[in-house]
């Protein structure tokens, strides 16, 4: 059963279609690869499945209903988490303050909730809470961080500021999971690792989508593999039948020949 | 670690306590009353700036509004002044509000642009409508605080506590909201609004409210300043007002509780300490030795006085604020 889909979505930016008419399901459970060569548009479809960016037209469904439309928070609330190609973490703030962030219950009634809430509470500050710790801990074990766990976001080696983004993405409780390369510039080491933890986060039952130009590592993680080609989707299937289709193969050799 | 807090805020309170019957000079007194109303503005202003990461160059406009209504509410209608007050707050949050709206859109240098706009409009308002305001003359003969058991608030001592006592409060407040969750998110918010918003933060909900709570303090503060001075102009809503807030802040420390307290109370002795230099020089020097000390603090250390003591302390964890 398809838990994330788009149909037939195309944006254009002014005059420049990055993506044309692409339609594609990600199955509940599954890992989804999504490769293409540079500027493909992959970026701009987990923008749009995020709700970061609006379709120009098509749609995007989720679970039966039309996300297409709302902000990303919204979409983020329904159960949509991310990462981003060029991590967003919170510079300033602790790695458990990341995660705490992202783990608060905003409820329907929005931030005046949250204010008032805060002269009623025993720990004083939502960084002591006990209960929200505790939970906050956990997922920074679970990608190795808790090391780090009141370091400043800003000080942390590159490898795992990408691994505190996936924990702060997990920390929304999503269903989905949209991730935008999550190992580029680490080591092998540090790849292999990624691949663990990215995998155990899948066994959890959430349903991944994984941009990766390391071809290790999509060929190693994905159930199936959709491409990217200037836009349009060339191909999609198992990943060692989409890695040897000749359209595939042209696209990247044809994409360097150009460079 | 919590125990050697406790003991140390209840020597503060003590010490904030006893300060002004141990120093009897009306004139550092008076000076006390001012770093307390400056306290509560520039800490406000911290929160939609330091906090957030708005561009707010408009408080004064708040810190005004608060006053005109306060004091004209009193004057015209006979409100009570301690009502006045949080009225004056009320109305500068619905101004807030109002102004959050651009700031859906704007940011950076073009926010302050527009916040400095909207003051601007407000000073010249305040300039014009004579009937109302007295433009440039401003208002006078604003009623005191009314007294009661006995106690009048009308001297220097007496108001010393009123305005401890609010700063005491506005400083709760602060530090229960910046410690939050909906503090984490503004913080947030401010690192990076795209991750913020892909975390499930609605950052235009959070930037209204900031600005609505912000503005409640500064026009707070601009309140009872009116009934501490007792005379207010429309300078209360000039640009150098709102100067005056990012100084203090920047140099005790943007994003910080304590920052602003430190810098408030810093530069209202430091300029009051200039008054006599500018009257042998007979030039606004006060502006000068501003500017000058915030390129110092901007090139020199970031982070202000609280930045320094947080790297002597050799702590790098926190927000930056004391714990
Ligand atoms: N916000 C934007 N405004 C205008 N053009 C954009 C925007 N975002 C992307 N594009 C353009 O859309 C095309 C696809 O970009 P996208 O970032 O989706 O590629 P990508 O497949 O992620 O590439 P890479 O592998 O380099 O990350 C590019 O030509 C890019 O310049
Ligand atoms: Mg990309």
């Amino acid at each position: 059963m398809a838990i994330l889909e788009t149909k037939h979505v195309t944006k254009n930016f002014g005059g420049l279609t990055a993506l044309q008419d692409v339609s594609f399901a990600l199955e509940k459970g599954e890992v989804m690869g999504l490769i293409g060569p540079n500027g493909a548009g992959k970026t701009t479809l987990i923008n749009i499945l995020s709700g970061a960016f609006h379709p120009s037209e098509g749609k995007v469904i989720y679970q039966g209903e039309d996300i297409s439309r709302l902000k990303a928070n919204l979409v983020n609330e329904r159960g949509i988490a991310r990462t981003f190609q060029v991590v967003r973490i919170f510079k300033r703030l602790t790695v458990l303050e990341n995660v705490l962030t992202a783990m608060v219950d905003r409820g329907k009634d929005g931030p005046w909730r949250l204010v008032w809430g805060s002269f009623f509470r025993r720990a004083c500050a939502f960084n002591q809470d006990r209960d929200a710790c505790a939970t906050a801990d956990g997922l920074l074990a679970s990608v190795g961080l808790l090391d780090y766990r009141d370091e400043r976001a800003e000080n942390l080696p590159y490898a795992m500021s990408k691994r505190l983004e996936i924990a702060r993405a997990l920390a929304t409780r999503p269903k989905v999971l949209l991730l935008d390369e999550p190992s580029s510039g680490l080591n092998p080491a540090e790849q292999n690792e990624q691949i663990k933890i990215i995998r155990q986060i899948n066994e959890q039952g959430i349903s991944i989508l994984i941009i990766e130009h390391v071809m290790k590592v999509i060929m190693d993680i994905s159930h199936r593999l959709i491409v990217l080609h200037y836009g349009e989707k060339i191909a999609e299937g198992e990943p060692e039948a989409v890695y040897n289709d000749p359209l595939v193969v042209e696209a990247y050799l044809g994409g360097e020949g150009n460079a | 670690m919590a125990a050697k807090q406790k003991i140390w805020a209840g020597l503060g309170l003590v010490a904030c306590l006893a300060l002004p019957l141990i120093i009897t000079d009306r004139y550092i007194q008076h000076l006390l009353v001012m770093s307390l109303i400056f306290v509560i503005f520039s800490s406000s202003w911290n929160l939609i700036t330091g906090y957030s990461g708005q561009l707010n160059m408009g408080h004064a406009a708040f810190f005004g509004i608060g006053a005109y209504a306060s004091a004209l509410l009193a004057l015209k209608l006979g409100v009570s002044p301690w009502i006045g007050m949080f009225l004056g707050g009320l109305l500068a949050a619905a101004a807030g509000f109002l102004l959050g709206i651009p700031a859906l859109r704007l940011s950076g240098p073009y926010l302050a642009i527009t916040t400095i706009g909207f003051a601007e409009i407000l000073r010249l308002v305040a300039m014009n409508w004579v009937d109302l305001t007295r433009g440039s003359l401003g208002l006078y003969g604003i009623p005191p605080l009314p007294g009661f058991w006995g106690i009048r608030f009308t001297s220097e001592l007496t108001f010393y506590y009123v305005a401890l006592a609010a700063a005491a409060w506005a400083l709760f407040c602060f530090r229960r909201i910046t410690r939050s969750e909906f503090g984490l998110s503004l913080q947030a918010m401010r690192e990076d609004e795209i991750g913020a918003e892909s975390i499930g933060i609605g950052t235009n909900r959070y930037k209204l409210t900031v600005f609505t709570i912000s503005a409640f303090f500064g026009g707070f503060a601009g309140a009872l300043l009116a009934h501490y001075q007792r005379l207010i102009s429309p300078d209360m809503l000039s640009l150098g007002e709102t100067f005056q807030a990012l100084t203090m802040t920047m140099i005790g420390g943007l994003g910080t509780l304590t920052g602003p307290v430190i810098g408030a109370v810093l530069l209202t002795f430091l300029s009051e300490g200039l008054r006599f230099v500018e009257d042998a020089v007979k030039m606004d020097v006060r502006l000068i030795i501003y500017g000058g000390l915030l390129i110092v603090t901007i090139l020199f250390m970031r982070g202000g006085i609280m930045g320094l003591w947080e790297r002597w302390r050799g702590r790098s964890a926190g927000d930056g604020e004391e714990a």
